[in-house]
């Protein structure tokens, strides 16, 4: 029995790794830019094919795929800023958390149909993936699962110090606490945004090739951690990172328990129960605070 | 040209701004000369801390100009605090998740390097010790004249060539009010620059060079202090006796 619930914690464990990582992309964008991109899932399947191309067709070693993956979502982050970012933030700001939603639904959409022509419609291997499992006495650790952990905790742990170490996360911070009081201060916030949407498509392409290396490479790669970020996100509250980060552990424990327990197909509906009655019972999230606009 | 026989530090020429369609300042124009202390007083609702964002660059200039030591300012607010615009802006606007050392060092965010960072935080130190005492609480956990104290300290540490405050006194209990005014007492006599803005002429009678009174986003008198507090009329007229 204990070896049962050993894998089921590792199972949950792996998962909300990869969860942690997809919010944190997306809770970062939302928290200092008021911006939900929902072009994070495309960003994140093209970090996976990005490392797949480094590794499978330029035949580059393993170190270049990562670097690939955090190459090509950087660039996606930082074009998504100049091309359309930007230019909605020169338009009226009320409406800029709209207008941004419905223009990153389109590059999401795009993005997904240009990895769809280029690469097809085939699931292919990730061959970023480890194989192999590791025997602790009763407990079998695929090795997978282990670099999964290991590289988003040591994620977790870089992106802490950069926002709470540096110049740069300290003035990601403060515009994300008081846009004006950060000018005041000297602080360039379209430069900020910029370095936002590179740090999360960085992040976005880490991502890509974690889940791709769980699963397969396909174009809706990322549709699925995308929708349970948004998840963990709401739950937590949005813009909240640390609350972030332990929404997706914990969501997803619950979620492997109750596969474990209830079956498979109970696991999704059981983080939509839980969203729903954040939503009622605590709608700015569990860590969130409530925010007073005014209108 | 310059109200006075000091070189201007702040210039405004026939200033205009507002918000969309709205014109709030309606040609203002006026120097502040270096180690001047020059309050602008009015009602409230007819432009005070408009003209003070409009000089950091926060409302957008429809007209005239604003120069710093000469120079143009630019339209961005963080072109503008490059130029040596420290702004203390009313209602504090601090960075509510940070603690109080992490906001005084954001007001160093251009400083040139760690020496000089220290050296700002030393000095704010000596002047504000309470803040010392409290460096690493979070800025929401504190009362309305510490968080008070926290933006001057912030707006010190950007070490600007002129300290925009916008009604210090604003929320406060009288005896905070007292401290307030103490710490800008100081600061005017150790020779800064500052352009104060307050509601109650009464209030900075003793602290300021020269009053603007602003009305209806117009300058509608100026001259000392003493000269406004001894003209019942205008007092009547402006500021409701």
């Amino acid at each position: 029995m204990l070896d049962i619930l050993m894998s089921v914690l590792v199972a949950g464990l792996t998962t909300g790794a990869l969860y942690a990582l997809a919010t944190v992309g997306l809770s970062l964008v939302w928290g200092s830019m008021g911006m939900l991109n929902m072009a994070h899932a495309a960003m994140l399947t093209l970090g996976g094919y990005a490392a797949f191309t480094a590794t499978t067709t330029l035949g580059l070693p393993v170190f270049a795929g990562f670097a690939a993956a955090i190459l090509f979502g950087a660039m996606a982050g930082g074009l998504l800023y100049v091309l359309i970012v930007r230019n909605l933030l020169k338009n009226d700001k009320a409406t800029f958390e709209s207008n941004v939603m419905i223009a990153t639904v389109g590059i999401g959409i795009a993005l997904e149909n240009t990895i769809l022509l280029t690469y097809g419609g085939q699931p292919l291997k990730q061959p970023l993936s480890v194989d192999g499992i590791l025997k602790l006495g009763p407990l079998n650790l695929p090795y997978q699962n282990i670099v999964i952990i290991l590289v988003v905790v040591v994620m977790m742990a870089v992106i802490a110090l950069l926002l709470g170490k540096t110049r740069m996360g300290r003035a990601i911070r403060a515009t994300a606490q008081n846009r004006d009081a950060a000018q005041l201060m000297g602080v360039a916030v379209n430069r900020v945004y910029f370095q936002v949407l590179v740090l999360s498509g960085s992040l976005a392409g880490i991502c890509g090739v974690m889940v791709s290396s769980m699963t397969q490479l396909s174009p809706p790669l990322g549709n699925d951690p995308m929708l349970k970020a948004f998840i963990m996100c709401v739950v937590a509250g949005l813009g909240n990172l640390p609350g972030a980060v332990a929404a997706a552990f914990g969501l997803a424990l619950l979620e492997a328990f109750i596969q474990y327990v209830a079956g498979a197909r109970w696991g999704f509906p059981s983080l939509l129960f839980v969203v729903i009655a954040v939503l009622i019972w605590r709608p700015s999230g569990l860590f969130g605070r409530t925010q007073i606009r005014r209108m | 040209m310059s109200d006075t026989a000091k070189p201007a530090v702040l210039s405004l020429h026939n200033v205009v701004s507002g918000y969309n369609e709205l014109t709030v300042l309606k040609g203002v124009s006026f120097d502040v000369a270096a180690g001047e202390l020059v309050t602008v007083v009015g009602p409230n609702g007819h432009g005070k801390s408009t003209l003070l964002k409009t000089i950091s660059g926060l409302v957008p200039l429809k007209g005239g100009s604003i120069s710093i030591d000469g120079q143009p300012t630019l339209t961005k607010p963080h072109a503008v605090a490059a130029l040596g615009v420290a702004h203390v802006p009313q209602g504090d606007m601090l960075f509510p998740e940070m603690s109080v050392l992490e906001n005084l060092l954001m007001g160093a965010y251009l400083a040139p390097g760690k020496a000089e960072i220290d050296r700002r935080l030393e000095e704010v130190y000596a002047l504000l010790p309470k803040l010392a005492d409290r460096r690493n609480q979070v800025a929401s956990s504190l009362s309305g004249g510490e968080r008070r104290m926290v933006g001057i300290g912030r707006g010190l540490m950007m070490a600007g060539r002129i300290l925009l405050i916008d009604e210090p006194s604003l929320g406060l209990a009288p005896l905070i009010i007292e401290q307030i005014y103490g710490v800008i007492s100081e600061l005017s006599r150790s020779g800064r620059t500052i352009l104060l803005v307050e509601e109650n002429p009464a209030r900075v009678a003793d602290l300021a060079d020269r009053l603007h009174l602003l009305d209806d986003g117009e300058i509608v008198w100026s001259g000392p202090p003493a000269d406004l507090l001894a003209r019942d009329e205008l007092l009547a007229t402006y500021l409701g006796g």
